[in-house]
């Protein structure tokens, strides 16, 4: 993602000044009135707006829990479903375990020496051979056979997707909205709906795994068409190719290295809900992640998680497909084989593992390789809990620092923020957008607003309250990761070791399943939205450091050392040279951490962050009552996502030119 | 020069080689988890929620049907809500344990409405869900032992977070469970601040902070319980229950004031299992088990460590007397 050198503006006519400067006035001008008029209405949103989504969401679930087995979109068409899912599923499963374990290392090591090189083989199969030691390997395999199928299923839907996005602007504008709402709508809000339409355990499943692994793939795709350079489809043209022939031969190859990396994406995604899916009853190491928990030992659920991020890390090193066979050490060692030799080798060596595994009746894990990580984390978790909560010299403990952040950041903004009256919220942020890029981000920016004051009350409650106070939390939660993340990314960006350093606790940060770190965050910070802040703030902080960093790196010495030649000094040179050239990159690492907060909150309502969250989980636990207050609640968040996304974006970028998907 | 078609070919020879290899061997997936005797036919399958007591009542039935009514058993974790999909559609055959506050929605949309879902009875154990309290709360302040205690201010301080502000704070854990007491504290004229922890699990590990700080924690809870064995949790009296408060809960009309009434657990089944297997249906409709006899298991998974099925089994052998009258 290599950031350009910004080139200096035109020079502008006085006339162009003139006109521009002409605009902004009026475009003040009605701002300013627009805000008288917003502080004279009524306060609170009035009932008239209630566009009554609640109560038809509530309805459509009541009408498909009575008519799941008589309706005819049930039996011709989510049963069927339902059942070549299950399907699929348990025979990938039986088709892992037949395999045994020796035969599946051997076979990802294989996989991964053909599209990666020995580097790749020997990273994936140490990755899928820790696993046993600390998992258990029937379980990780039972969620490698969901993963598989949904997978398989994300590509067949999302490639096809992506090429028919790659060829309209239009129907891409559309289905962005679609994959946007796809990747921020809580995931507990599809769950009653998927139980109700695909059943319980694997089909639902693999759905909801679908839905929020599919993104990458369309987005990717698409991107990768577009990049085949002009000239090369106007040569296609001109010998005469078909569009189908155009696009199988020529688009898709050229695009190749992207869609690997849709691919890679995909595959990162789908582990990513892994533990929330296994709420469904798949059975599998998700759940026991989600067993350790509800019985309060962190040391299982980590094992488990851990295993979950490993078979994540085997996948990955597998299927990102960097050939550099021909520049490692290890590669140059060994003789050379033509591929033809190598093919057969990939075929021969998994099949004689296989048959050898077979044999010898491999079919458990050996016990006596097993490590039990459980008792060591209990610990360290025991330790942190009884020396880190309070009498902590200078900071005085996490309860202090939690109490700080409930009473001196969180509580202020959200009385302000419910003090201000609805309509003039609006207008400040749509003045906001209007600023930052143009009337058209204003005019969204007010819609996505308006809608929310439409959907209704929880209770007495507005839902409008329950958005102002989830963006209190949502905005805190952001400062507090950019305070810490631009500091240590612009100090990896300028030291090698700092970055050698941070990088295995960003890697574990990220790929962990939050749910693991859950109970001690609660333990150190007591329940409330100052926890929740916390289990954001942890996640939102590596990609903030990671893009920081890379921002900073990728400024071309040039502009650097002409600095220094002047006679600046490494701090100077910092400040007016190396952090304004990164400036588009850390604004993209400021709208990543925004996302990755806003996909937390949802988690956050697990530890008494309330909110929108918290509505969006009672969809899934009481579907019966709440499944439409629920579904009011996520759409929610995903207009406040939609809208913060596109309003940090716009400051990454200036007015006149678009950013891509 | 190998072509994309090569490759292909070499895959699918891969793949078809693999699948042979698969066909060829006899595997057994399902875990035989202590189970012994042939079994035939159809598996039932039973659904363990997530706490100790459902997985006690789930593995004794297993356990007792394998060895004696001669049909495999398969058992589905699953989480309790999910629970009831299942039985509506046939993919789960029954659940023992639920907890009647919690469903009534559940209830009367499966079980009274749509008549997919059969009530199979009570299945021994009285739970009651209510206001609980540390022990060490009621020896600082015996006040605090019935609800008057906390319309004190300065007592119900103590009680007091950063989220709850000037006001105590009451906990509650799960917001799907049944809960009155946002009602009651209002009706009643508490000066209390209702805070959802927002899982069992986060209401739990608030548990272990409070008795580590020796500060005061007024929460909804329940018994029986396995946190209840190890810490001590005492109620907190609420008024009892009137013939008003019982005419206030079915009109739903927000004026609740009274205490929970006592929850009997009962068991559930899909209407398909009667047909499926008589003989299953039969015995599940009369097996019971009371809350010493799932604690007695229980203490097995959770203290000794083992694991439910070589529990269930275990209790299975030293009691017949008790299973074998649901067989009759």
């Amino acid at each position: 993602m290599a950031v350009s050198v910004e080139t200096l503006p035109a020079m502008e006519s006085d006339d162009v000044v003139r006109a521009r400067r002409q605009q902004r006035t009026i475009g003040l001008a009605i701002f300013a009135a627009l805000s008288v008029g917003a502080l004279v209405v009524a306060h609170d949103v009035p009932d008239w707006m209630d566009s009554g989504v609640q109560k038809w969401a509530q309805d459509r679930y009541k009408w498909s829990v009575v008519n799941r087995q008589s309706s005819k979109l049930f039996t011709w068409l989510f049963n069927p479903l339902a059942d070549l899912l299950t399907w699929a599923v348990e025979n990938a499963e039986s088709l892992l375990l037949a395999l045994r374990w020796p035969g599946v290392i051997a076979l990802v090591g294989v996989i991964g020496w053909r599209t990666g090189g020995m580097r790749a083989a020997i990273a994936g199969s140490a990755a899928l051979f820790s696993v046993g030691v600390i998992a258990d390997w029937d379980l990780a395999m039972r969620t490698l056979a969901i993963m598989i199928v949904a997978v398989v299923i994300a590509l067949l839907i999302g490639v096809p997707l992506g090429i028919l996005t790659a060829r309209s602007d239009r129907i891409e504008r559309v289905v962005r909205v679609l994959l946007d709402t796809a990747q921020v709508m809580p995931i507990f809000v599809y769950f009653s709906p998927a139980t109700i339409f695909f059943g319980i355990q694997f089909p639902p499943a693999v759905v909801v795994t679908v839905i929020y692994a599919l993104p990458p793939a369309v987005r990717l795709t698409n991107l990768g068409l577009r990049q085949v350079p002009v000239v090369v489809n106007e040569v296609g043209e001109s010998f005469g190719t078909t569009s189908m022939q155009q696009l199988l031969k020529v688009q898709l190859p050229m695009a190749r290295r992207t869609i690997l990396l849709g691919l890679n994406q995909v595959i990162m995604m789908a582990f990513a809900v892994v533990v929330l899916a296994s709420l469904l009853g798949t059975g599998d190491l998700g759940q026991e992640v989600l067993s350790g928990l509800q019985k309060q030992e962190v040391g299982k659920a980590f094992a488990a998680g851990l295993g979950i991020v490993l078979m994540a890390v085997a996948l990955d090193r597998i299927s990102t497909g960097e050939k550099s066979k021909r520049h490692s050490r290890l590669a140059t060692t060994l003789p050379a084989v033509s591929t033809r030799t190598a093919a057969m080798i990939a075929v021969a060596v998994p099949v004689m593992v296989v048959v050898f595994a077979r044999v010898v009746d491999a079919s458990v894990f050996p016990t006596s390789l097993h490590y039990n990580l459980a008792t060591v984390i209990d610990d360290a978790v025991r330790w942190v809990q009884d020396n880190l909560r309070k009498g902590v010299p200078v900071i005085g403990g996490t309860q202090a620092i939690s109490d700080f952040i409930t009473l001196h950041l969180l509580n202020p903004l959200r009385d302000f923020l419910l003090w201000l009256p609805w309509l003039f919220v609006i207008v400040v942020m749509a003045l906001a957008g209007w600023l930052s890029k143009g009337w058209r981000l204003s005019v969204t920016i007010a819609i996505c607003l308006g809608l929310i004051a439409t959907m209704g009350y929880d209770n007495n409650t507005l839902l409008w309250d329950h958005a102002m106070d989830t963006l209190s939390q949502v905005l805190v939660a952001i400062a507090i990761s950019i305070a810490i993340a631009l500091p240590l990314g612009m100090w990896a960006g300028r030291s090698d070791r700092v970055e050698r350093a941070l990088r295995p606790f960003l890697d574990a940060a990220q790929v962990l399943p939050q749910f693991v770190y859950l109970i001690p965050v609660v333990f150190l910070f007591s329940i409330g939205r100052a926890a929740g802040v916390v289990a954001c703030v942890i996640y939102a902080v590596p990609p903030c450091i990671r893009l920081t960093s890379l921002g900073m790196r990728e400024v071309p010495f040039a502009p650097r050392e002409a600095a220094i030649s002047f006679g600046a000094t490494g701090r100077q040179e910092m400040r007016n040279v190396q952090l304004p050239l990164a400036r588009k990159a850390i604004l993209l690492g400021i709208n990543q951490t925004m996302m990755m907060v806003l996909a937390t909150v949802i988690i956050a309502a697990l530890i008494g962050a309330g909110g929108l969250g918290l509505l969006a989980y009672r969809a899934s636990a009481k579907p019966q009552i709440d499944f439409g207050l629920g579904t009011a609640g996520g759409l929610s968040i995903v207009l406040l996502a939609i809208m913060l996304d596109r309003l940090t974006q716009a400051w990454g970028t200036h007015s006149d030119s678009d950013r891509g998907a | 020069m190998t072509s994309i078609r090569r490759k292909g070919q070499l895959a699918i020879a891969g793949v078809l080689i693999a699948a042979a290899l698969a066909a060829c061997g006899d595997d057994s997936t399902s875990s035989g988890d202590g189970g012994g005797g042939k079994t035939t036919g159809a598996a039932i399958t039973l659904a363990a929620n997530p706490w100790t007591g459902s997985a006690v009542n789930a593995y004794v039935a297993k356990v007792v049907i394998e060895a004696n009514l001669g049909a495999p058993v398969e058992i589905i974790d699953i989480d309790e809500n999910a629970t009831w999909v299942g039985l509506d559609d046939g993919s789960i055959d029954a659940t023992l344990e639920v907890w009647p506050s919690g469903h009534a929605a559940d209830y009367e949309t499966y079980i009274t409405g749509k008549k997919t879902v059969l009530d199979l009875g009570r299945l021994g154990p009285q739970a009651k869900i209510g206001w609980y309290v540390p022990k060490f709360v009621i020896d600082e302040h015996p006040e605090l032992a019935t609800w008057e205690g906390f319309k004190d201010p300065e007592l119900a301080k103590l009680f007091a977070t950063a989220e709850s502000g000037s006001l105590g704070q009451f906990t509650m854990g799960d917001p799907s469970y049944v809960t009155y007491d946002e009602q009651v504290i209002q009706n009643l004229g508490l000066p209390l601040k209702y805070v959802v922890a927002g899982s069992e699990a986060a209401l739990l590990t608030a548990i272990d902070q409070a008795i580590a700080d020796k500060k005061p924690l007024l929460m909804q809870f329940w018994k029986p319980h396995w946190k209840s064995a190890r810490v001590e949790l005492v109620e907190v009296a609420l008024p009892a229950i009137t013939p008003e408060c019982e005419a206030s809960l079915a009109a739903q009309d927000g004026k609740y004031a009274c205490d929970y009434p006592v929850d009997e657990l009962y068991k559930a089944a899909s209407a398909g299992l009667e047909a499926k297997n008589p003989a299953v249906f039969k015995m599940l409709s009369a097996m019971q088990l009371s809350t010493e006899q799932q604690s007695e298991i229980g203490s097995f998974i959770d203290g000794d460590g083992m694991t439910p099925g070589e529990a269930a089994k275990k209790w299975v052998d030293a009691n017949p007397d008790v299973w074998k009258a649901w067989l009759a």
